[in-house]
């Protein structure tokens, strides 16, 4: 039932449809609460559906086609549920933290980007999944700029500026493939490209293109900007769930699995450990806790990107990395966004109350470092799995290892230092009630209903408990040197 | 000759009788000059709309007599005709609504709409016309029924501009009767064909034939706005909104840019034209054109200016697109001849609504009109991204054509055109877009008017509403056997693939 064409059409129309309340102001108090609401088809397609499920729109654009296989299920799961978990947190923090009268305007944006993420995921063919992939990112401006100060302004500018010229990457990558290709359609993109005489060119249009949503380094500028000024409901979707639509246009259009390019494959790995490390270094020197978790989704998009780079420099191993690289992006997703939404949150008043909401607080980010049988757990073990360097014969491959401990350790730091902002600037008061219930959803998400989620695929199936168990001392060490490091280098870490 | 094939003429004849008709009208008959203005576009939009359904099941439209030996008259509804005449019969009849709110209340209604009708007709005659010389005909009555527009406020200023208007149109004009006087002197009366005439050119033609072509794609080009030949474009912008519009959307440039069109794919044929050198050159020139006029946009304060620059850079579109060698590319530029029109008009329908509701002529001003004003701003809104390429929108789907016939024929250099002019027309566009969104008013509107509930005139909001969704579902549904696209490749299927 959930694939059928008429609840696929609904689910994607939905979020339009709602614009029709922003027609009269006195619908203002509908819309804000439909917007936990938008989602919903949505989430129960992923939930519901069966992947391998294909919708035909023949008179859509250029021939449209929407579908979900096991990879888009996992990207349609984390949007959808992301943006359930904001939309019901947006509630309670639009009372509370906006003025009344753009509401209608911030409802505008948001269900228009809503509408953009959703249907990227599970757009197949080109044109649609480059509309979809235009309308996020030119909606999203909106929420950026939602607060109107100089500050988000600013942001707003830089944002605008790389994400234009993201799209014109894109589209010039696009442009190029599609031609060769002689079709619409995204699936037929790898093969072309995988031989095309101008490889090198589209790939590199591709990877820069999508790589601006990614924050790949270099490309990254705007992201610490941007993804702190917005209200923090829609910092939560812009870093958890947007981010992940720069990776997934990687993983739908490079040749993955068709050729074994072990040259990308070194540029990659190297890109990604600059992302990951050069992240949380500048990371560590910021003062507001909103732009040390920007910079923590930067650091682990330079994880993803090791794992991009190693999917394209082995053909054979590409399949398994798709569903390693699905399983992380699911575990940041949700992890970061209920790390965002807690920054709004105040505390109670009674002293273990305080100590329980911080632990709360604190588990999601514990969780991004790998502590045992929470998500990152899962997601750092699958990865190790299939990183082995044996698998590989790129000249990178060998430091994959020490990279990802570096990693682990720094992302921990991250962690502290973003914990230590928060404690500083943390208020004693009484939360909407929709705030609660939207970060609990969040955490929900990020700590237990995760373990519940279709991610398995082509996981390398196992016991996760036995496993993680084997692999604590592994997953701990990282976390406990970070602390040590946070505890005894106060002087660099805390007070700058 | 059976009735049937006499509905070139009456579509023609429609407009032409409603000039006449409103021109005797006295100025105070608001009510009878509005029917008869909206009943004669209702009419043609039908009568098109009869003769495009009668070219899908394969009925051709002539009538030609001959006017003086070796000179006839010719009008023959083709597809391609089709593809223009269907665009102004549609857009007359919205600017048509646009124009009696616009102007209701204002001086001299009858002058201006008995003009107004009489470059309908022109623009039909243009669409219709079967061979260069009917062509030339109409496009010289174009020329004389639109100066008076221009030059409607009877400002010094708007004198000033059409004074302009009328030198650069009438030189173009000279130029192009001496190509065609040289070119029937050379081989005789040439009706347009698909293919052309030139498949084999024999040499001794090559030269006079390559001067022609020059000379006639410049006479043409005054009113395309080719750089150089474009300065009359932006002094134009004094003109009433709706006359902006229409030579902006519709009329005056589409002329020329439809000219260049006749000429390359149905006197000279594309192969000939590519094969003498001709298409490298013009399309040297075009994207020339591109990027110049986008680039002017950028330092416009005048919002009607800025959108003057927008129509130079975006009429070459479909210039370009014809000198891409093959059928993807010519689709993609006379697909463009039917969506930057939509696109435009929109633009040009949301300008005069801002001037006219609150006074607003420059861009610094607009800040926070999208509260104020939120229909004509999603409006606008839709217009600007379509211009800059943005899917689903009808300009995406431009792009996307071009770029792919491009491509196919090795040209990859026009993706790069392509993609600076996007880039361009973002950088004019989103600071607007800004402003009308999240700018915040400080000041009073200048000039403000109220309309009860409305956000302005419904005459004035209607049209550009209509024109926004036709330009979403121009490009959404370009697949679909109804839209722009469909059409197109129906002209392409039979001009070009032989």
């Amino acid at each position: 039932m959930f694939e059928s064409a008429s609840f696929v059409l609904f689910a994607v129309t939905l979020p339009f449809a709602s614009l029709l309340l922003a027609l009269r102001s006195g619908l203002q108090r509908a819309y804000c609460y439909s917007l936990p609401v938008l989602p919903l088809p949505a989430l129960m397609i992923a939930l519901l559906s069966d992947p391998g499920w294909l919708l035909s729109l023949p008179g859509l654009l250029h021939g449209g086609l929407w579908g979900m296989d096991d990879l888009r299920r996992a990207f349609l799961l984390l949007t959808a549920m992301l943006w359930l978990a904001a939309g019901v947190f947006a509630l309670g923090y639009m009372k509370g933290y906006l003025k009344a009268d753009n509401l209608r305007r911030f409802c505008v944006f948001w269900a228009l980007t809503l509408a953009g993420n959703l249907g990227l995921t599970i757009a197949e063919d080109i044109a649609s999944f480059y509309g979809f992939f235009a309308l996020m990112t030119f909606a999203a401006y909106g929420l950026v700029v939602h607060e109107g100060t100089g500050e988000a302004n600013r942001a707003g500018r830089v944002y605008l500026v790389m994400a234009v010229g993201g799209e014109m990457a894109i589209l010039a990558g696009l442009l190029m493939a599609a031609q060769l290709a002689g079709s619409d359609l995204l699936a037929d993109l790898p093969a072309t490209i995988a031989g095309a005489e101008q490889r090198g060119l589209i790939m590199l249009l591709l990877l820069a293109g999508f790589g601006v949503k990614a924050g790949l380094p270099l490309l990254h500028f705007w992201l610490p900007l941007a993804h702190p000024v917005a209200p923090t409901p829609a910092s939560a979707v812009l870093s958890g769930a947007m981010i992940k639509a720069g990776l997934l246009g990687w993983l739908v259009t490079l040749p993955f699995g068709e050729v074994s390019l072990p040259g990308w494959g070194d540029l990659l790995v190297i890109v990604g450990a600059v992302g990951s490390l050069g992240g949380a270094v500048l990371g560590l020197r910021q003062q507001q806790p909103k732009t040390v978790l920007a910079y923590s989704s930067i650091s682990q998009m330079g994880f993803i990107t090791m794992m991009v780079g190693a999917a394209l420099a082995s053909a054979d191993v590409a399949v398994t990395l798709f569903a390693v690289m699905a399983l992380f992006a699911l575990h940041h997703g949700l992890a970061k966004g209920s790390l965002f939404l807690a920054t709004a949150m105040t505390l109670p008043r009674s002293r273990i109350g305080q100590w329980l909401m911080w632990l709360l607080v604190a588990l999601p980010g514990l969780s991004l470092a790998g502590l045992p049988f929470t998500s990152g757990a899962v997601a750092k073990l699958a990865m190790k799995e299939v990183l082995k360097p044996d698998h590989f014969a790129f000249a990178a491959a060998p430091y994959l290892p020490a990279l990802m401990s570096a990693g682990a350790v720094a992302t921990m730091l991250l962690v502290w230092r973003f914990l230590w902002l928060q404690r500083a600037v943390g208020k004693i008061g009484r939360n909407p009630v929709a705030m609660w219930v939207g970060w609990g959803l969040s955490l929900a998400g990020s700590l237990i209903l995760f373990w519940y989620l279709p991610w398995h695929g082509a996981v390398p199936e196992k016991t996760w408990p036995t496993a993680i168990t084997g692999e604590a001392w592994s997953l701990i060490w990282p976390i406990l040197m970070a602390t040590l490091m946070a505890a005894v280098a106060p002087r660099s870490v805390r007070q700058r | 000759m059976s009735l049937a094939s006499l509905l070139p003429v009456f579509a023609l004849m429609t407009s032409l009788l409603a000039a006449v008709i409103i021109f005797t009208l006295p100025e105070r008959s608001f009510r009878l000059r509005t029917l008869v203005n909206l009943g004669a576009a209702v009419i043609k939009l039908v009568l098109v709309g009869v003769m495009i359904w009668g070219i899908v099941q394969g009925r051709a439209y002539e009538v030609a007599f001959t006017m003086v030996p070796g000179v006839r008259f010719v009008l023959r509804a083709d597809a391609l005709s089709m593809l223009f005449a269907g665009l102004s019969a549609l857009l007359w009849l919205l600017t048509t609504i646009y124009a009696v709110g616009y102007l209701e209340g204002s001086p001299n209604r009858s002058r201006f709409f008995g003009f107004f009708s009489l470059s309908v007709a022109s623009t039909m005659g243009i669409a219709l016309a079967g061979n260069l010389f009917t062509f030339f005909l109409f496009y010289e009555m174009l020329t004389l029924s639109t100066y008076p527009l221009v030059v409607h406020r009877g400002t010094p200023k708007a004198l000033r501009a059409g004074r302009s208007y009328i030198i650069y149109t009438l030189c173009g004009g000279a130029v192009l009767l001496l190509a065609i006087a040289w070119l029937h002197g050379l081989v005789g009366d040439l009706s347009f064909r698909p293919g052309g005439y030139f498949a084999e050119v024999e040499d001794a033609l090559r030269g006079p034939l390559s001067l022609i072509f020059v000379l006639l794609v410049a006479g043409l080009g005054v009113k395309a706005a080719l750089v150089p030949l474009h300065g009359w474009l932006p002094q134009a912008m004094v003109a009433p909104a709706p006359v902006s519009a229409l030579l902006h959307a519709v009329a005056v440039v589409k002329a020329g840019a439809f000219g260049i069109v006749r000429v390359v794919l149905e006197i000279y044929g594309l192969d000939a034209a590519s094969d003498l050198g001709l298409l490298a050159g013009l399309a040297g020139v075009a994207a020339f054109t591109i990027i110049y006029g986008s680039a002017r946009a950028l330092y416009q304060v005048d919002l009607k200016r800025l959108l003057a620059f927008s129509t130079v850079s975006q009429v070459s579109y479909i210039i370009l697109g014809l000198c891409l060698f093959g059928p993807v590319g010519v689709a993609g530029g006379l697909v463009h001849l039917v969506h930057q029109g939509i696109m435009k008009i929109t633009l040009f329908f949301c300008a005069g609504n801002y001037a006219e509701t609150l006074g607003v002529h420059r861009i610094d001003e607009l800040d926070g009109a999208g509260e104020r004003m939120p229909a004509t701003s999603v409006a606008f809104t839709l217009g600007a991204f379509g211009m800059i390429g943005v899917p689903p929108l009808a300009g995406f789907t431009t792009k996307w054509i071009m770029g792919t016939g491009a491509l196919a024929v090795g040209m990859d250099w026009v993706v790069v055109v392509l993609v600076v002019s996007s880039l361009l027309n973002a950088a004019y566009f989103l600071p607007i877009l800004h402003r009308i969104w999240f700018g915040e008013r400080q000041a009073a509107w200048p000039q403000e008017r109220r309309w009860g509930r409305l956000e302005t005139s419904a005459w004035l909001l209607w049209p550009a509403l209509i024109t926004a969704v036709l330009l979403i579902l121009a490009g959404l549904l370009a697949n679909l056997p109804v839209s722009p696209l469909s059409w197109v490749e129906l002209i392409v299927a039979r001009e070009v693939a032989l």
